[in-house]
């Protein structure tokens, strides 16, 4: 069965998510429990601010899956509802079955962040 | 004259009618307001009733920019025909004043209440009961909203206010005011601010490509906020009793969003900056490359930020009896369905933000117990009337989460002695 990972509406006012790190490669078996993306959402991406409201999430399994496709990569933008990753075994049938268990957890900027590397 | 409101157009007690550009003349000229190039008057109406104009007092356009006339205080500017059941329509028009140091000669608009960029913005009045409270700003945007508010004129901060104020804001832009870069900024002296200068102007000079218009402006803008600590620095105030001078802040305001867990520190200079990402994406290259390879970056342990906050107000009030106002972090968020930690390494307050938040309130708890700093609850402020709705991002407010957290501002300034003792509320 093949569990498909889409970008919730991680605010009520929010147009598209920053992918800031994928963790697993395809083909990882993920436990529950395991990270798969940070995200980043500037609420003030409408125009330039002086001081963006910029929130940071990160999406955690919360059963154990393993990673068949992965459909972004740091750096992208995505809107709400996006397909990011699709979970399953090869044999599975490529069409998602149901979406995928996941926690959302607010997170600190880090290092790792696509957004830190660009402005390192 | 600059009116605000519309000629027979209702007006509340209080609110801003109009406001006008001064300049002081005569001997004092030069010497009084020197390096503030904005000095304005806000006129409050002091009753509730509806507005006639003096007609005559505007010609519109740049010659309400322009237009000069001598003040004189039984001057007639308008009538408030006031309301049947206004209690006290009498007594002398509420003065809001204004004053503001540039960051440039030409970032400006010559409209509105303190338009543009200030390194440090002001505002005092008279009306009210009571000592002259001086609060002094230095937080970032959970402050500024409550502070300058929605026309970034303090107006709101006035009218809520019960008592003769002076208040002061300074920019968090480009180095964010944080306890070690207020610290060291306190303890530099003229010889250790010059080998700065040069440090930076050599940085750009050996840069392999000329600098930008950005660099220039990063680094003239940064060097401004960093001669002068603002911790001790006073300014010429002029009142309908003539020219005074302010007395060093009795309260300062921080937030603890400012406080970084990796900060720079200058590899030879030994100063310590916060530049938060936004202002770094708007420096230019040769500041970016300086940035990087002159400073390192130095982890901070919740200690550390402890400890910097301690010394930060053991410092200040040895010299000017100060007392900190500390704005504390939302530390919860509907967003979140965490079902179980175990999923998050240890510590978790490197990683999740509301455990970082929660760990940074415990703190600043503690400094109250211990240094009588008065926490500024944004936390229960926003938990009590919704976070989702009014406080999206953790830092940036509602209007009303904003009029919330000012009135708290306003109620701990109210307790706040003429020498700096806090008193108990209620």
């Amino acid at each position: 069965m093949l569990l498909g990972l889409y970008l919730p509406r991680l605010l009520p006012d929010m147009s598209v998510a920053i992918v800031e790190a994928v963790y697993p490669v395809v083909g990882d078996t993920l436990a529950a429990g395991a990270k798969i993306l940070d995200l980043s959402v500037d609420l003030g991406s409408g125009f330039r601010q002086d001081c963006p409201p910029i929130s940071h999430y990160r999406l955690v399994a919360r059963e154990a899956v393993r990673l068949r496709s992965i459909h972004v990569s740091p750096g992208e933008a995505c809107a709400p509802g996006f397909l990011m990753a699709a979970f399953g075994d090869d044999a599975d049938p490529d069409e998602i079955a149901r979406a995928l268990r996941f926690a959302t957890a607010g997170i600190v900027s880090h290092p790792g962040m696509w957004s830190a590397r660009v402005r390192a | 004259m600059n009116w605000l409101s519309e000629d027979g157009r209702p007006c509340r007690p209080g609110e801003i009618i109009a406001y006008c550009n001064l300049a002081v003349q005569g001997d004092t000229r030069g010497s009084v307001f020197a390096k503030e190039a904005v000095l304005q008057v806000a006129f409050a109406s002091p009753a509730g009733g509806r507005l006639h104009r003096r007609p005559g007092l505007s010609g519109g356009g740049f010659l309400d920019v322009i237009g000069a006339a001598d003040w004189r205080d039984d001057e007639t500017i308008g009538e408030i025909e006031a309301d049947s059941d206004a209690d006290d329509a009498g007594g002398d028009m509420p003065l809001l004043m204004l004053a503001g140091q540039r960051m440039g000669w030409a970032v400006d608009v010559d409209t509105g209440l303190l338009p543009g960029w200030h390194l440090a913005a002001r505002a005092w009045w008279e009306h009210g009961d009571g000592h002259r409270r001086t609060l002094l700003n230095l937080g970032v945007c959970d402050a500024a909203g409550p502070i300058r508010g929605d026309d970034s004129g303090f107006v709101e901060l006035f009218q809520g206010a019960t008592f003769p104020a002076h208040v002061t804001d300074l920019t968090d832009h480009p180095a964010a005011p944080c306890a070690p870069v207020l610290l060291d900024g306190h303890g530099r002296s003229r010889t250790a601010f010059e080998a700065l200068a040069l440090d930076l102007q050599r940085a750009l000079a050996d840069f392999p490509e000329p600098p930008t218009a950005a660099d220039w402006m990063f680094a003239g803008a940064l060097l401004a906020q960093l001669a002068e600590s603002p911790l001790t620095r006073t300014f010429d105030i002029l009142t309908r009793n003539g020219l005074a001078r302010s007395e060093p802040p009795r309260a300062i305001l921080l937030s603890s969003c400012a406080e970084p867990r990796t900060i720079r520190r200058h590899r030879k200079l030994g100063y310590r900056l916060h530049i938060m990402r936004h202002d770094l994406d708007a420096a230019g290259p040769a500041i970016r490359a300086w940035l990087a390879s002159a400073f390192d970056a130095v982890p901070r342990t919740l200690d550390d930020i402890a400890a910097d906050y301690r010394r930060l107000i053991d410092t200040a009030p040895m010299q000017t009896g100060t007392r900190f106002l500390i704005l504390n972090r939302m530390s919860t968020s509907g967003r979140e369905d965490i079902a179980s930690y175990t999923a998050f390494d240890e510590p978790m307050g490197a990683i999740l933000a509301n455990i970082a938040a929660k760990e940074i309130n415990l703190m600043l708890h503690d400094l109250a117990r211990e240094k009588k700093v008065a926490v500024v609850d944004v936390d229960a402020m926003a938990a009590e009337i919704g976070g989702a709705a009014h406080l999206p991002d953790g830092v940036h407010q509602s209007g009303a989460l904003q009029d919330l957290v000012r009135g708290e501002i306003l109620d701990i300034l109210a307790s706040v002695g003429p020498a700096g003792d806090l008193r108990s509320v209620g």
